[in-house]
């Protein structure tokens, strides 16, 4: 009761000065008066950090990131809450005041702001951010989040304390694309003016002394060893306008030390020697070790296998564009042949022979983990060997010859060529159990594993007469905003793979209606609506089954018992994790 | 001596041209560049992977490129890595040197090992000992060292289980290193290095030591020896002076390829042992076609293979009198 009246008391106070964000408890597994604070977590990465400058970084896992919380869950403007999918106020205010039709917003900064050396984050380091971003000789990971098919989003101060964006079009994704971390314009703006964008890139590179780096974040530089590890140390000013529940000022930790272990084995063999906190395990293998570990009391540590599918899935697709072929470009093109491949996929199969049983089914380009996404109505072409033979048959494929593959009238073999990359074992796999069942009903597959770039270069070409038959690749991350990828659905996206002529037009009704509700979607801020023309979609898409979608590896969670601080474990799936980005949350039991 | 270094210097000068050429178009060679996973990211539009082209200089014609990086080589500057945007000296200098402090214990434990293993071998040729050592270096020889390492972390691992000592599994440093003392420092990364050292020399002299054991062999009996013998010099002096001196020789001449090796790290160990030389970092830039990165740590080795060449042929004339540059 005490509680409930603090915090109710901080709010009114907060309300009349400066109201920091709070936390809301519902999030998170345990009471917010648990939470002890100082401590450190240990954590881990796989790749060597490239860079601390937010403006060059082009990995998801970069220190930047983790420092200003760029774009992940609890980040910049605003949040996706994880118990609604809605965006709430972090950085703003509170929700902007939209007009003109949905492509003007007009927002409130918090007030009590501050970056890591006490500065107060104002409009001005939003703006100058947004200018660097949008540079092009920067050449910015962000940069293609503030245009709109090709046109610019303009960002505007129109006090200190209040921004204005404005938008080409009404976009599906303005809140996320107006979530950036803003870096601070007393750094970066002084040498923006006098040097330009070589002078940004040459600046916080990965050798630069901590002491320089100013965070907006939870977290900054405190030292870093090349190759080895890195430091963070608590910004203390980002607890004064962010708490938890109970009033706390987060992040609860004073340190977060991350090991930079190339390699995973030796990530597996630090994780089992309590050396650090968490480990992202993915094979069956680790997660069996990781029992044993725990089983036989060597090691005190939470283990949760197949807590949600991962926003990942491989697939098969076809080229529709052989005019050098036009046995094959007609089999391609014909979509009872798709589904034909799509009912000889064997899914359950490939989960358990080529990931160990941890995986899961995946038939549309939302993969399941966008729970909110997924319709009952989006049809299925799930393992059925008779089905498939049947609609070959439809399309004249209904003797065998005398090694057994099927043969049209004038006795031409089914066969094509399919390949995928080399040293991708999961995916050679795959191949081959698809290879092993086509055999069954009669199809002839010549399955070869090639270099990884040649692939992506025949994926990638263009025009009437491309020069592969199908490939097998997998493709992997999207959001739960609108999760159809914009180069993937829509006619004319460079990874459109399985029709890309050269000037980019659409061959049937279904993918001219797919490139419409794409778009349609995409400018529709309201998320209800746009639910309901993802219905249509995902529909348009699996009936036109351009890409046969197999199966999808799982997410798993593993972390040390002494870590605190977890998502209510409802919420735990792979777009969440099972803790707020950033370990902002996470305390030392 | 002059005329001789001279000479070799102004040899090394096409040497490193035709070399520096065969590196850079070979990396070439091989199909995609640095910003082919990008074309596969469903959030990147081409336009963007089009100026990030520019920003690289991707999109100039390859013998341009190759032009712009000799020239620049000649004033010390090897390129520009991709994926960290910083000069490549400044990002593998560091990293080499941590590959030092594994490579030269390394080095030190592979020869105490080897030469006072293949020396014992030929003296005591045929006893228990020499056969047990032959049958343990003949199951090293075909170990290869990574998988070693991994047993090895296996059983570290299950040791502290049960132990419950600190051993070190990884890294080069403890977590703490940064407060310690300089002394505590030196320790820490004793500590570190000890294991993944150990292990690839143990691994690796299985090889020397037959290359010793074998030479030994030959010049013990050798009519040199044998006169020496004769003229009543003692035993120690026979077998040190006269026969391992000689018995040297190749491995000496060898000695100019260490250089590089010093330079170059120490291989998969690094990886298994998630140790931060300079070969995880190779292998990322193979990886990832970072192009200056590779070509420039290429070029480091070759320029270090060439001086190390030259010093181990003076090295050679030192030990062996009839080696004259004149």
């Amino acid at each position: 009761m005490r509680k409930a009246l603090f915090v109710a008391l901080a709010l009114t106070v907060g309300s009349a000065t400066a109201a920091p964000f709070v936390l809301p408890a519902k999030w998170m597994a345990a009471n917010p008066s648990q939470a002890k604070t100082g401590g450190e977590v240990r954590i881990y990465s796989l790749s060597d950090y490239k860079t601390l400058n937010p403006f060059t970084s082009s990995e998801a896992d970069s220190l930047p990131t983790l420092m200003g919380l760029d774009g992940a869950g609890l980040a910049g403007l605003f949040a996706q809450d994880p118990t609604t999918d809605k965006f709430i106020p972090h950085m703003a205010d509170a929700m902007p005041t939209v007009s003109n039709g949905g492509k003007r917003f007009v927002i409130k900064l918090r007030q009590g702001m501050k970056f890591s050396d006490g500065q107060p984050i104002t409009a001005d380091d939003f703006v100058t951010t947004f200018k660097i971003h949008t540079d092009d000789k920067v050449g910015s990971n962000s940069y293609d989040n503030f245009f709109i098919n090709g046109k610019p989003i303009t960002l505007k101060k129109i006090d200190n304390n209040t921004l204005q964006f404005d938008f080409p079009q009404v976009s599906a994704s303005a809140y996320s694309r107006m979530s950036f971390a803003p870096w601070p314009d007393h750094v970066f703006g002084p040498v923006y003016k006098s040097k330009g964008a070589e002078g940004i890139k040459a600046m916080w590179g990965i050798s630069t002394n901590p002491s320089a780096i100013v965070s907006p974040g939870p977290w900054v530089l405190s030292s870093y060893q090349a190759g080895q590890r890195a430091v963070l140390k608590k910004n203390p000013y980002f607890g004064e306008w962010n708490k938890d529940a109970a009033g706390k000022p987060l992040p609860y930790l004073d340190t977060m030390s991350i090991r930079l272990l190339k390699d995973l084995n030796a990530g597996l063999a630090a994780y089992l020697a309590g050396q650090i906190d968490i480990f992202g395990a993915s094979k069956a293998d680790d997660l069996a070790q990781i029992k044993r570990a725990i089983d036989s009391g060597n090691l005190k540590a939470t283990l949760v296998p197949n807590v949600s599918p991962n926003s990942t899935s491989q697939w098969i697709v076809f080229n529709w564009n052989k005019a050098g072929d036009p046995f094959k470009q007609k089999i391609f093109r014909d979509v009872r042949f798709r589904q034909a491949m799509s009912h000889i996929a064997n899914r359950q199969g490939m989960i358990q022979l080529a990931l160990g049983g941890l995986g899961s089914e995946v038939y549309t380009g939302v993969y399941p983990v966008f729970k909110n996404y997924q319709y009952a109505s989006t049809p299925k072409y799930p393992y059925n060997l008779a089905q498939a033979s049947k609609l070959l048959a439809q399309m004249g494929f209904t003797k065998k010859n005398a090694q057994g593959y099927l043969v049209d009238k004038t006795g031409k073999v089914l066969e094509f060529n399919m390949s995928t990359n080399a040293g991708n074992t999961v995916r050679e796999q795959l191949g081959r159990i698809f290879a092993d069942e086509a055999k069954k009903v009669g199809v002839k597959i010549n399955f070869t594993p090639i270099d990884f770039n040649n692939i992506v270069d025949q994926l990638n070409s263009k025009g009437a007469n491309r020069p592969f038959d199908a490939i097998l690749l997998g493709l992997s991350g999207g959001d739960n905003i609108w999760p159809y990828g914009s180069n993937v659905v829509p006619c004319g996206g460079n990874l459109h793979a399985f029709n890309v002529p050269d000037n980019g037009k659409c061959l049937t009704p279904q993918e001219s209606l797919m490139t419409k509700l794409y778009f349609q979607g995409d400018q529709t801020l309201d998320d209800d609506a746009r639910r309901k023309i993802g219905e249509q979609l995902s529909k348009a898409e699996a009936l036109n089954q351009g890409f046969i979608y197999l199966v999808g590896t799982n997410y798993h969670v593993t972390y040390n018992s002494r870590l605190g601080g977890e998502y209510d474990r409802d919420l735990w799936d792979a777009y969440n994790g099972s803790r707020p980005y950033a370990h902002v949350t996470t305390y030392i039991k | 001596m002059l005329t001789f270094l001279l000479r070799r210097f102004l040899s090394a000068i096409p040497t490193l041209l035709l070399s520096s050429l065969l590196i850079f178009f070979i990396i070439q060679l091989a199909p995609g560049d640095f910003l082919t996973p990008a074309r596969l990211n469903p959030n990147i539009t081409p336009e963007h992977i089009a100026a990030l082209q520019r920003n690289l200089g991707l999109d100039q014609p390859t013998p341009v490129q190759y032009w712009r990086w000799l020239t620049n080589m000649f004033r010390g500057d090897f390129g520009e890595s991709f994926a960290y945007q910083q000069s490549v000296l400044a990002l593998a200098w560091p990293r080499i040197l941590n590959s030092m402090c594994l490579v030269l214990p390394y080095l030190i434990l592979y020869y105490l090992i080897a030469i006072p293993l293949g020396v014992y071998g030929a003296l005591r040729q045929n006893s228990l000992g020499d056969k047990v050592t032959n049958v343990v270096m003949y199951i090293l020889l075909g170990f290869p060292s990574f998988f070693l390492a991994l047993l090895v972390i296996f059983g570290l691992l299950q040791l502290r289980y049960a132990t419950g000592w600190d051993i070190p599994i990884n890294g080069m440093t403890s977590d703490n290193y940064l407060s310690l003392s300089p002394l505590g420092k030196f320790l820490d990364i004793a500590k570190h290095v000890a294991i993944p050292a150990l292990v690839l020399a143990i691994s690796d002299a299985a090889g020397l030591t037959r290359v010793v054991r074998g030479q030994m062999l030959e010049f013990l009996h050798a009519d040199f020896v044998r006169t020496a013998r004769s003229k009543g010099v003692t035993e120690f002096s026979a077998v040190y002076r006269h026969t391992l001196r000689n018995a040297l020789v190749p491995i000496i001449a060898g000695l100019g390829g260490l250089l590089p090796a010093v330079i170059s790290g120490a291989g998969f160990i690094e990886v298994v042992f998630a140790y931060p030389g300079i070969t995880p970092m190779t292998l990322d830039a193979i990886a990832s076609q970072d192009l200056f990165l590779i070509a420039g740590v290429t070029m480091l080795s070759v320029i270090l293979l060439i001086i190390g060449n030259v010093l181990a042929d003076i090295l050679l004339s030192v030990v062996d009198p009839r080696i004259r540059y004149a």
